[in-house]
């Protein structure tokens, strides 16, 4: 630790929105949704001339919204310090997902180290307490290799998600996935392709990736989770995650990967999306996110 | 700091036939909103009016007052001014048999 490292520290540890994460030394972005969407916006698929073209997966996607986490029985719930969170509904069909994202690049192919406080649950829609009509949270980057990488280059796509349940099974278990749905042409011109990454097969355990999440006796009740994950963009690889009280190895983690596409230079998106498996919309919620890297 | 402004597209391309309406959205914040409902393709059939409707808790809803045109033709924009409506917001029309429209329903909030 260098006298620097000890004096930003103590900086962010007296900053009360900054003194519950832990940033890498630069913060590119902290996203408080009480100041707004913050650049949060909706999936929107690929398509070319019409929209009939655009993969179902994507065609369901809404918009991620604020809000206060309302309920019928007590009112809003509120954030971990504020009024507002953002808020991501699935449509209410068994299998549906929705995701936000935020849209950027990276200047220098580093370590970089994402930060938030989530939740999810179903809506409310009858007095049980139903844990499991939630599938899944999850979260991925979108990433690719600056312009000068050379030969070999890729885009790779870090994805994980808490399978919470299926089938009315509590299966509370991190996975992660490395292959994607088949790469489909979008239209006759060429420009255009689009793959569902999303899609609900080829997850695998992450070894050791069971947790017990805290939730409530009711529907309607929420607990705030902490969550970090560590990439390093100059290897392309995940170097540690943790949720809670529980840090996980990643040795047995990988990535959806495939070649560089001529268009995604230095991309550096972030996505969060959630999976109902009733035909009740599920909700996920994030408070905030740091997003912070070594540069 | 400029006062939190919007742009929610809450429906693309959906084909609505029937009771139809589009997922609730959560406002609380806004003062005001616009929708706008654009047409797609060519509708099929005479279009009834469109509705808004608010709701306390996203499941329970009721009419809020307002009643606009559906777009007629690919392309027609139809659009419906709404204030004080609380929290959630939803479009809303009862299609009769053989009616059907493809839209854009897209929803702008200001604080």
């Amino acid at each position: 630790m260098t006298q620097l490292d000890d004096m930003r520290r103590a900086i962010r540890e007296a900053d009360p929105q900054l003194s519950r994460f832990d940033p890498l030394p630069r913060i590119i972005c902290l996203d408080d949704f009480d100041r707004g969407m913050c650049g949060y916006t909706q999936l929107v698929g690929n398509y070319e001339i019409t929209l009939d073209q655009m993969l179902p997966g994507y065609a369901q996607h809404t918009h991620a919204m604020l809000s206060t986490l309302p309920n019928w029985d007590f009112g809003s719930h509120g954030g971990v310090d504020g009024s507002y969170a953002l808020k991501l509904a699935t449509r209410p069909k068994r299998g549906a997902q929705n995701v936000t994202l935020k849209r950027l690049t990276f200047r220098k192919a580093g370590p970089i180290r994402m930060e938030c406080y989530f939740t999810f649950k179903p809506e409310a829609t009858e007095l049980q307490l139903m844990e499991t009509d939630v599938r899944s949270f999850g979260f991925l980057y979108d990433l690719q290799v600056g312009d000068q990488f050379g030969t070999g280059g890729e885009r790779v796509m870090p994805h994980l998600r808490f399978l919470n349940a299926r089938d009315g099974k509590h299966l509370q278990k991190w996975q992660f996935k490395r292959k994607t749905t088949e790469i489909k042409p979008i239209g006759d011109v060429g420009k255009t392709i689009s793959h569902y990454h999303l899609a609900d097969s080829d997850w695998e355990d992450l070894p050791g990736g069971e947790q017990k999440l805290c939730y409530n006796e009711i529907p309607t009740k929420i607990n705030w989770h902490y969550l970090r994950f560590d990439f390093d963009l100059s290897t392309m690889q995940a170097t540690g995650f943790q949720v809670n009280d529980r840090q996980f190895d990643m040795a047995g983690f990988d990535c959806i990967r495939i070649p560089a596409m001529k268009n995604l230079w230095c991309m550096l998106n972030l996505c969060f999306f959630a999976e109902t498996d009733t035909d009740k919309r599920t909700f996920a919620y994030l408070d905030s996110v740091c997003l912070s890297g070594d540069f | 700091m400029l006062p939190e402004n919007l742009t929610a597209i809450i429906a693309r391309n959906e084909t609505w036939t029937g009771a139809s309406a589009t997922e609730p959205y959560e406002g609380g914040w806004a003062k005001e909103a616009i929708v706008f409902v654009r047409a797609l393709k060519p509708p099929k059939g005479k279009l009834p009016k469109a509705r808004i409707e608010i709701s306390g808790d996203g499941m329970h809803w009721v009419p809020e007052g307002s009643s606009f045109d559906l777009p007629a033709a690919t392309d027609a924009v139809t659009f419906q001014r709404v204030a004080h409506f609380g929290n959630f917001l939803r479009v809303a029309t009862d299609l009769p048999e053989g009616v059907e429209i493809t839209l854009l329903v897209t929803l702008h909030l200001k604080a």
